[in-house]
């Protein structure tokens, strides 16, 4: 315990708590995005949610350095207990218990995710619907806990970050995509060149494997065959 | 990478019922996947040889970025 009451622990401890704060706003930020469809153009869809996957990560280490040096701390009595159960701790009880309530939140959101190809995808939506949660309560453990978050510049970044996760909050909920939502134009019909005559393109763009020649003309509607879905010899597995 | 001999073929094939239209996967396998006019995914029925690294890469990263898990890699055993 020689070097655990060290200054530099909490001074740790702030900073990531704050650059979590940020981090995490982006991920937000981003997992809106991929929800209402953005993308496509500048950007591809795929890229910002591969962002939204890596940015996630990161903001997770942050969250972990500053739970690890808040309990390494000696300073401040904090417990290992008291960063999952809520209420346990003797230092600011109600807020780091708002901060244990808010990190259990973030890890069901991350767990569910590494277990995402395991569970059903309903499952998995499920639980991502309370990561808007466990941003609202980490917000508050942000202004509760925080030494930072009442002076000028950290109260304005936690104003900052929660303003833009409201906003993305109201524009989840009020501007929801259309279940149809369009080609993105890095889809390779998305600009089709000018089809020579009728409305069809008869572009393929299926690697080496060449388009089916036109000898039995079968009434498809483009230029992928539409037969069976599959082979039948998984019938009756969905 | 190459050395193992591959034979057979795969073919990505979608959910229609997860699938809900996001369109990724038509940006990360543009060679296997184009979009409908409505954004869901006309994939191609044609086996594609597992000889095809490319191919099959890009199906994966298809199948990883799903949003809603809704791809899936069948393998189809070569037919000789």
């Amino acid at each position: 315990m020689i070097a655990l009451t060290s200054p530099y622990l909490w001074y740790t401890t702030r900073a990531t708590g704050m650059v979590a704060m940020v981090l995490f706003t982006i991920v937000v930020a981003l997992g809106t995005l991929v929800a209402n469809r953005i993308g496509g153009t500048i950007i591809g869809r795929f890229e910002i949610n591969e962002l939204h996957r890596s940015m996630s990560i990161v903001a997770i280490v942050f969250l972990a350095i500053h739970i690890a040096t808040t309990v390494l701390d000696s300073y401040v009595p904090t417990g290992v207990i008291s960063i999952f159960v809520p209420m346990t701790s003797i230092y600011k009880r109600v807020p780091v218990g708002v901060g244990a309530v808010a990190l259990d939140l973030i890890l069901a959101v991350w767990i569910s995710s590494l277990l995402k190809v395991r569970i059903a995808n309903t499952t998995w939506r499920f639980i991502h619907w309370f990561s808007w949660l466990g941003f609202a309560t980490s917000i508050v453990h942000a202004f509760l806990t925080g030494t930072d978050s009442r002076k000028s510049w950290g109260l304005v970044l936690v104003v900052a970050c929660s303003s833009v996760v409201f906003v993305a909050a109201l524009w989840r909920y009020l501007g929801r995509p259309a279940r149809a939502a369009g080609r993105t134009a890095l889809s390779p019909l998305a600009a089709p060149p000018a089809p020579p005559s009728g409305g069809r393109t008869t572009a393929t763009r299926l690697g080496s494997v060449p388009p089916p020649p036109p000898a039995a003309p079968r009434p498809s509607t483009g230029p992928f065959p539409r037969g069976p879905q599959r082979p039948s010899n998984k019938k009756g597995r969905r | 990478m190459g050395i193992r001999r591959r034979s057979g073929g795969f073919v990505l094939s979608v959910n229609p019922i997860l699938c809900d239209g996001f369109g990724h996967c038509a940006e990360l396998a543009p060679d296997l996947v184009h979009l409908d006019e409505w954004g869901y995914p006309i994939i191609t029925t044609i086996p594609v040889p597992l000889s095809n690294l490319a191919a099959l890469e890009s199906a994966r990263y298809a199948v990883r970025g799903c949003p809603r898990q809704a791809l899936r890699i069948d393998r189809i055993s070569d037919p000789s």
